[in-house]
């Protein structure tokens, strides 16, 4: 049976918004088309895992203040995550991730959290506490060469600079900075965003995005996927839809 | 001088809201505060001050303190309706005081908004504070708990009052580490119930010791994060209980404490941790046993944000729930009812309920105990629908209906028990839709 086997990036630290229910859609979307799912965890105090080893990895978003202890812990292994994304391992990253994946995040406080640096973006919070990138969102992303609108639910102070490949366009809601008109970052194995909602369970056709790219990676054919029943997935959508851009 | 005028002026003003039937609410509060914002420092108060915060349960927590008092023989005075800020404390001061700020009372009892713990009482006489848990809330998710807890524990540095605490929520018990020369801390804790876990089966705060940062140890989780914990590295946790709630029975619906075995309205865990707290109130204040006893079996914690109704033979159980851990305290309500059941879950995201309706992800439905069918409603009745399917539930079993109506009308057309699960805005609106529904059949 083909399998996808995912790490899922400090699940007790970083978890805030749900976004643990991106795996969840994924590991549905696989089982219900008969292909095993297999879902690893690391965090603090964990051995090191073998990055190289999975096929996705996911990390979510987290408090600013939970977010410094476990920037130490992921500099440790900087250059082999660099190496799996230059490997074609699959990242999603979310919110606080998509920030520590970059050069640095910068505090209210001014204080410098450093990040991974695998990218060259970098954020800084807005001087004031009170201000957030908060709502609905949605944008138009190009996914496999089709512009398809991506919905979801954005909530940070961060404002992320120097981003060469957004992810997609925003058609409603702040994206990147206040009153951006880019949202997240983007390569062929790399979706980094602020979107929450969980992500994947208002996109389905994203979360097929990613399953095709690990499957066509990991088995080198192109898999067809099997139609599933996504009703309520598409009514979410038209209604959400409806009512955001309209 | 003034003072004088703002109570007289407030005090028409409550009798011109009494006559055209409207609930003063906030009004009075707002309006004496506009004329004088440290109003609340000007009240003369004469007898003990209980003040009850959390993020869920305080409500009720507080009412069943004020009854259990008032069983008792004594005269309360209490915001009983929930109005918990500044300007709700203030409304009911000056519903209850005389024309001089004087309260005649000779208990009063307060339920107040977690945030706004020490802005009212750097102002105003406290002799007691329960804290029953702090969860996240869906509105406000970003950190914002545990800045919450450093302002309470800011202002419990300089407290010395009676401080009860619940010693099985470590963002709880670590307050009473914030003023070592405070002896009057009471820790109250539960011992494990039947369907405690070793694992944490729900989201929950508070993984790391607040002093040392060592990942917190569990004997085990009762419910969200609330369980036996310890840091292994600085004791955290290890405190002398006040009181020690065990032999938790929910089928029978009872507790013991002390060899005295309690009898309550509720089958949920979280309800008996707040009688434990009410408990613990009523015993540093010497309140005989018999009256607690009594006002256990009688008083219902729930209290209007949960109730049974019977509907066309179908027992029906509403639940409000506005953040993941009410959802998850009413599922295992649900689970541990081994009937045939039909789950109705309503979801809006108007802007009481917040926009995000993220949080239902933090809702545990694996493994739902004999559910036929469940049904969505709500604005956002098509998220709820995706998220309970993604856990595994058979999606052909699930019905989405944006509209009320239609969705009460599934809802009975079968005689299986049915379970209501309703977020702010929309608890109202299914209680109505369902009686009305009870009127036709
Ligand atoms: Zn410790």
């Amino acid at each position: 049976m083909k399998e996808l086997k995912i790490l899922y990036l400090y699940p007790d630290i970083l978890e805030l918004y749900g976004d643990f229910g991106n795996i969840q859609v994924l590991k549905y979307r696989l089982e219900k088309r008969g292909f095993s799912c297999i879902i690893d965890s690391y965090s603090i105090g964990d051995d090191e895992p073998n990055f190289n080893d999975y096929d996705i990895i996911f990390s979510g978003g987290g408090a600013d203040n939970e977010q410094s202890i476990l920037s130490k812990d992921l500099i440790q292994y900087k250059d082999k995550i660099k190496t799996a994304v230059k490997n074609g391992v699959f990242f999603l990253l979310i919110c606080g991730s998509y920030q520590l994946f970059g050069k640095y995040y910068k505090d209210v406080d001014g204080n410098i959290i450093p990040g991974l640096e695998i990218f060259p973006y970098y954020t800084e919070a807005i001087n004031d506490r009170k201000k957030r990138c908060i709502g609905n969102i949605v944008i138009s992303a190009n996914i496999n060469g089709k512009e398809q609108k991506i919905i979801g639910f954005e909530n940070h102070g961060g404002q992320t600079y120097d981003v060469f490949s957004p992810f997609g366009t925003v058609l409603y809601g702040n994206g990147n900075k206040f009153g951006d008109n880019k949202e997240g970052f983007f390569l062929d194995n790399v979706i980094a965003t602020y979107l929450h909602g969980p992500l994947l369970s208002k996109n389905p056709e994203l979360a097929d995005y990613i399953i095709s790219y690990c499957l066509n990676r990991k088995y080198g054919e192109n898999v067809t996927l099997e139609k599933l029943d996504d009703s309520f997935e598409n009514l979410c959508r038209e209604q959400l839809l409806k009512h955001f851009t309209h | 001088m003034r003072n004088f005028f703002i109570i007289l002026f407030a005090k028409i003003l409550n009798v011109i809201l009494k006559i055209a039937r409207k609930q003063g609410g906030n009004i009075l509060g707002k309006i004496a505060l506009k004329l004088n914002k440290n109003l609340l420092k000007d009240f003369k108060v004469n007898s003990p001050v209980i003040a009850v915060t959390a993020t869920n349960g305080k409500t009720s927590t507080n009412n069943c303190i004020s009854y259990t008092l008032k069983q008792a023989g004594f005269k309360v005075v209490s915001n009983s309706e929930g109005n918990n800020m500044e300007t709700g404390i203030v409304s009911t001061l000056l519903k209850n005081c005389t024309l001089t700020g004087k309260i005649k009372a000779d208990y009063i009892c307060f339920e107040i908004d977690e945030s706004y713990v020490p802005k009212i009482f750097s102002k105003f006489r406290l002799d007691t504070l329960v804290i029953l848990n702090f969860f996240r809330d869906q509105l406000d998710r970003n950190g914002e708990v545990e800045t919450l807890i450093l302002k309470i524990n800011e202002f419990l540095k300089t407290y010395e009052g009676n401080l009860i605490l619940n010693n099985d929520d470590p963002n709880v018990s670590r307050l009473g580490l914030a003023n070592p020369n405070n002896d009057n801390i009471y820790y109250y804790h539960v011992d494990k119930y039947k369907y405690a876990t070793q694992e944490l089966k729900e989201a929950g705060e508070g993984k790391f010791c607040p002093f040392c940062k060592t990942r917190l140890e569990y004997e085990f989780y009762q419910y969200s994060h609330i369980g036996k914990f310890h840091c292994p590295k600085c004791n955290f946790g290890e405190n002398e209980i006040y009181k020690f709630a065990e032999n938790i029975d929910l089928e029978k619906r009872s507790f013991d404490v002390s060899g005295i075995t309690y009898k309550i309205p509720e089958n949920s865990i979280y309800t008996v941790y707040n009688h434990l707290a009410v408990l613990c109130v009523c015993s540093i204040y010497n309140i005989d046993t018999e009256f607690v006893l009594k006002s256990f079996k009688d008083f219902s914690l729930n209290n209007g944000r949960s109730e049974k109704l019977e509907i066309n033979g179908s027992n029906t159980f509403i639940n409000l729930a506005k953040n993941p851990t009410g959802a998850n305290v009413s599922l295992r309500i649900l689970n541990e009812d081994s009937s045939n059941k039909d789950l109705l879950f309503v979801l809006n995201d108007n802007i009481a309920d917040g926009f995000d309706v993220s949080w239902i992800w933090d809702i545990n439905f694996d493994s739902l105990n004999n559910v036929e069918r469940i049904i969505t409603s709500g604005t956002r009745a098509y998220d709820i629908a995706i998220r309970i399917k993604t856990s595994g539930f058979d999606h052909t079993k699930i019905q989405a209906f944006p509209e009320l109506d239609k969705a009460v009308d599934e809802l009975y057309s079968t005689t299986n028990n049915k379970y209501v699960i309703a977020n702010y805005t929309a608890l109202q609106p299914t209680r109505n839709e369902i009686l009305r529904k009870g009127k036709i059949l």
